[in-house]
């Protein structure tokens, strides 16, 4: 059965029964909930958690300004809403891929955008300075181009999702070709810094480093929120979609541009964070038991796994800070590895 | 923040009483505010510093050089290249000392640095990977000076400038007069056969892609210790480029056979143990290295602790190169 | 032949090709087939012609007929010649153990490196020579083929419902083998350090190892997927067809599965992951095969060492001093050939 049907079937019957006001969305309205206390709860740990421990008392003391504390506010408190904004920018971003191809696969770095990114910093590491202005501006350069090309090079009188991921695949392995390439050519010391940098990191993540892509995300989010529903609707398939009136074109447009957007604005700050654009709207949609790939529980759990694979980053080595690139490929993949075995056991 | 960004000197001293604050008693010796200051010339600019620093962080290639001036470090960065070129004593401290971050620039951890209360923080990365840090929020616990690497004989002048900075000046410059006297009497030793020779390096520095090989010319990693003993290296490299890339090249092991058919003799690096480290191995297995003059007569020597990057390592070099070429003075 | 020689032309109006296909059965494939060959023996020649240091072309006939040991035979005969070889054995084990997954998944986009069978046999080996048991050639290939039939078994089991679960599940093996390959290298240097070595494919600095195992482990799976090619063209027209002809769908599976699991482990042990070989030399060569397994079998083994050894002319000249991995270079090939098949042939025809 080919993921069309797979999408459209079930989507089909969630219509029905939210036109009735059934399950599934008090099951939505309940995982939010969980989500959003264990979104909280992983917060507050992160922000006890440190070279020394806090307890929440004085977290807490520090927060509402009576004790303050410039590690908490202005070290440990910018770390923690970069996990949660990040992975919810992360998870929102595979989400509107995957609906976008209607493929588990298409996501951000899976397609090369994450790569794209880290050659356009690979590129002001090189040949520019190397400076944190420049980085940011290639990476989000970089991210943009690849998702140019691919959007260039899929689009052939209409438009196919399978296509599309195929195409990205192809431009991942070359962007990634063209990466190494680069490193070969760069000076050593140069090389083994650009190692460092192709595994994300949020450590060092200070109130400085998060004003635009906070105001990016922000603005970009509230645009595709006002849009989901058409999105939705679009994941029907298109004959419905035309029907109801949706400008197909310009909705997928919309959705590139976001998706893009936030990609590249994670990778421009952290550098590449792979796995949590293709697991959480996987796992979120699993929880949820939706059809298609809705975006508030890929908002969520990209929230609760970057907070996670965080902590384990700042933990796993202590006092050595492990990038969370390195955790989250390894935490999102076992997952949905496992989460795969487990419907195959089920079925 | 406008408090983190107004003063390294008063977001030091505010974090020093928040991470001292809850409940500890404060000793007198953290107010870095006190005692005289110097404006100190790095990578990163023009740094005020104090005179006499008491409480140092390093990190990347300023550990080993620290560690060896005595400078009073209280953490480090984690520094595995360095570990089989540190002295018995040496390395006693480096275990020893508190790790604030890792073998990357990436993985440092500011609040275990901010923990170590330094009043001085040296960062021995290259240039390019500063970018790496945030050296704003570093400034805010103390000064930060960057004094990272360039050409790899270069270290003799980088040392000097860490230890400089540390105050640790005295320690410097008896290790570098113990050397350099050294050197001298070796150089003497050899005086009739070294400086007659053509020399060539294969090194094996860094990451040599597979069917390539590294050769080192003068200034190099493997070269520069020898060079101090008269030896001379020829040639230079094809396409200079920055850095390691003005002094040493990466060709195919095609072209083996141009690259040493000149050498009267050849040194090539081996591992701290003696070992043959794989990317030379592989040059040495193979039938065009067999062909070259130098090795048809028996002129090759392996070099160990060719990574040295301070004078005591350096010391270490300049036995094991006497030893190695001790079979010249026998001709 | 056929698959290279029109990739690098522009694509032929779209009635051409069918006609090659349809018009006539042996004859052309035959024709094709000798074409292909006679290719593949020219870009050997120019392989072992090409390199770093500049051979006129009578000392390389020389070297190989009338070798004197001077330094420029040495390097056509010990240097380049091997390694056009490797490219020959390798490039066709790729090839191969492609078209046998996706004849065998019935899926146009597996081959063994997206599927995590080269990521899983790469990781063995680095295991194994973090434990110090990978001296020899038997070690490798040994924990090669045992890293492969592992990852293959899991991405098989886990993934083997649906075409697309499978290449999901193969991503997410290889990427999270990559990410617990860089932690550990992280964690500790100095006993990963030989995954950068494992981490990206290449043909060079093989010349002295000892290949003879894995070289041999290679000719006989390649034997072996002829013989077994008419069974697996009866699979290819469904489970349920084969059944009634009467073939042994299980055994005719797990004999294709051994295949791949040994072409891909053989492989990797003896260059390292090369991705996209496997991918886009059965795409090239579906279209002159025609639907038939044995053909497809029979032009994957020819275009796979061409595809393979013009990147590896590719590595050697594309960078002024030292090489580009082969691996690098084949991944440059293969995406815009891929991007093109897609383009061409439709995601529908996937």
């Amino acid at each position: 059965m080919t993921t069309r049907q797979a999408l459209a079937a079930p989507a089909r019957r969630r219509t029905v029964l939210s036109a009735l006001g059934l399950r599934p969305e008090r099951r939505t309205v309940i995982l939010v909930a969980v989500l959003t206390a264990l979104i909280l709860g992983l917060g507050l740990l992160g922000l006890c958690y440190g070279a020394s421990w806090k307890s929440p008392g004085e977290v807490f003391a520090a927060l509402n300004g009576s004790e303050p504390s410039i590690v908490i506010q202005d070290w440990r408190l910018p770390r923690v809403l970069a996990a949660l904004v990040f992975g919810a920018a992360l998870g929102v971003s595979g989400a509107l891929f995957q609906n976008l191809t209607r493929n588990p696969m298409g996501s951000p770095d899976v397609i090369g955008l994450d790569a794209g990114a880290y050659t356009g910093a690979l590129v002001a590491l090189t040949v520019l300075s190397g400076t944190s202005a420049q980085l940011a501006v290639g990476s989000v350069l970089g991210g943009l181009a690849v998702a140019a090309l691919i959007y260039v090079l899929a689009y052939d009188r209409g438009f196919s999702g399978l296509r599309l991921v195929v195409i990205g695949v192809a431009v991942n392995a070359m962007v990634t070709a063209l990466n190494s390439w680069i490193v070969l050519r760069a000076e050593l010391e140069v090389a083994i810094a650009a190692v460092g940098w192709s595994a994300g990191s949020l450590n060092g993540v200070g109130w400085g480093d998060l004003g635009i892509p906070f105001t990016v995300i922000g603005v970009l989010l509230a645009l595709m929120a006002a849009r989901a529903h058409a999105m939705h609707q679009a994941a029907l398939g298109d004959a419905i979609a035309v029907t109801t009136g949706v400008g197909l074109d310009r909705l997928r447009l919309l959705m590139v541009l976001v998706g893009v957007g936030c990609t590249a604005t994670v990778t421009a700050v952290a550098g590449p964070i792979a796995f949590i654009a293709l697991a959480a709207p996987q796992i979120g949609r699993r929880l949820a038991g939706a059809a298609g790939v809705p975006l508030l529980p890929a908002a969520l759990t990209g929230a609760v796994l970057l907070q996670g694979a965080d902590l384990i980053a700042q933990m796993l080595l202590a006092p050595v800070a492990l990038p969370v690139g390195v955790v989250s490929t390894a935490i999102g993949g076992c997952y949905l590895i496992w989460l795969l075995t487990k419907e195959v056991a089920r079925a | 923040m406008s408090l983190r960004r107004s003063s390294a000197l008063v977001g030091a001293l505010a974090l020093a009483l928040v991470v001292t604050g809850c409940g500890s008693s404060k000793d007198g010796s953290d107010a870095a505010g006190k005692g005289k200051t110097r404006v100190f010339a790095a990578d990163n600019g023009k740094i005020t510093i104090p005179a006499d620093p008491k409480r140092v962080v390093a990190t990347g290639y300023a550990v080993p050089a620290m560690i060896e001036a005595d400078a009073s470090l209280v953490g480090i960065s984690s520094w595995k290249r360095g570990e089989p070129l540190m002295s018995k004593k040496d390395l006693a401290t480096y275990k020893k000392l508190p790790k604030v971050a890792g073998e990357l620039a990436k993985e440092t951890n500011y609040e275990a640095i901010a923990e170590a209360e330094p009043d001085l923080i040296v960062i021995g990365v290259p240039a390019p990977v500063l970018g790496d840090i945030d050296v704003q929020r570093l400034e805010s616990i103390a000064p930060v000076v960057a004094i990272g690497p360039t050409v790899p004989s270069a270290w003799r002048k980088l040392t000097r400038k860490q230890s400089d900075a540390a105050g640790s000046l005295k320690k410097f410059d008896a290790v570098q007069k113990r050397y350099e006297a050294k050197a001298a009497k070796l150089a003497k030793k050899y005086e009739g056969v070294l400086p007659e020779l053509k020399l060539g390096h294969v090194g094996a520095y860094g990451e040599v892609a597979k069917g390539t090989f590294q050769r080192e010319f003068g200034n190099s990693w493997g070269t520069n210790i020898a060079e101090d003993l008269g030896a001379k290296y020829y040639g230079k490299v094809k396409k200079p480029g920055p850095g390691s890339h003005a002094v040493s090249e990466y060709p195919s092991i095609e072209e083996l056979p141009a690259s040493l058919r000149a050498a009267d003799a050849i040194t090539y690096s081996v591992q701290a143990d003696g070992s043959v480290p794989k990317a030379v191995k592989y040059v040495m297995d193979s039938k065009l290295w067999k062909n070259l003059p130098a090795v048809k007569a028996g002129k090759t020597y392996p070099l160990r602790y060719t990574e040295a990057a301070t004078y005591g390592q350096a010391m270490k070099t300049l036995d094991a190169i006497d030893k190695s070429f001790a079979p010249l003075l026998k001709r | 032949m056929t698959g290279a020689g029109r990739a690098s032309k522009a694509p032929a109006p779209g009635g051409r090709v069918r006609e090659v296909t349809s018009s006539g059965r042996a004859t052309p494939r035959v024709a094709l087939l000798v074409g292909g060959l006679v290719l593949l023996v020219a870009v050997a020649v120019v392989s072992i012609g090409i390199g770093a240091r500049s051979v006129p072309p009578a000392e390389v006939v020389r070297a190989l007929f009338d070798f004197q040991g001077t330094d420029d035979h040495v390097i056509v005969r010990d240097v380049r010649a091997p390694r056009a070889l490797l490219a020959v054995a390798v490039g066709a084990a790729l090839a191969l153990a492609g078209a046998l997954i996706q004849t065998l998944a019935r899926n146009p986009l597996a081959e063994p490196g997206i599927l995590g069978v080269t990521a899983g046999a790469g990781f063995a080996i680095t295991l194994g020579s973090a434990l110090g048991l990978t001296g020899g050639q038997v070690g490798e290939l040994g924990f090669s083929i045992v890293g492969s039939v592992l990852a293959a078994l899991l991405v098989a089991a886990v993934g083997r419902r649906s075409p697309l679960r499978l290449v999901l599940t193969g991503v997410a093996l290889t990427a999270v083998l990559s990410g617990v390959a860089m932690g550990l290298r992280l964690m500790l240097p100095d006993v990963f350090d030989s995954y950068r070595f494992w981490s990206v494919g290449s043909l060079a600095a093989r010349e002295q190892a000892p290949l003879a195992l894995p070289l041999a482990a290679i000719g006989v799976c390649l034997i072996g997927a002829l013989l077994l090619s008419r069974a697996l063209n009866v699979l290819a027209l469904g489970e349920s067809v084969a059944n009634t002809l009467g073939a042994s769908v299980g055994r005719v599976r797990i004999a294709a599965l051994a295949l791949i699991t040994v072409l891909s482990g053989a492989a990797t042990a003896v260059a390292g992951p090369i991705l996209f070989v496997g991918l886009i030399v059965p795409h090239l060569v579906r279209r002159p095969a025609g639907g038939s397994v044995p053909w497809l079998i029979l032009y994957t083994m020819v275009v796979g060492p061409i595809l393979l050894l013009v990147a590896d002319i590719g590595s050697r000249v594309l960078l002024p001093t030292g090489e580009v991995p082969v691996a690098v270079v084949t991944a440059f090939l293969g995406g815009p050939m891929l991007i093109w098949a897609v383009r061409r042939h439709g995601a529908g025809a996937l």
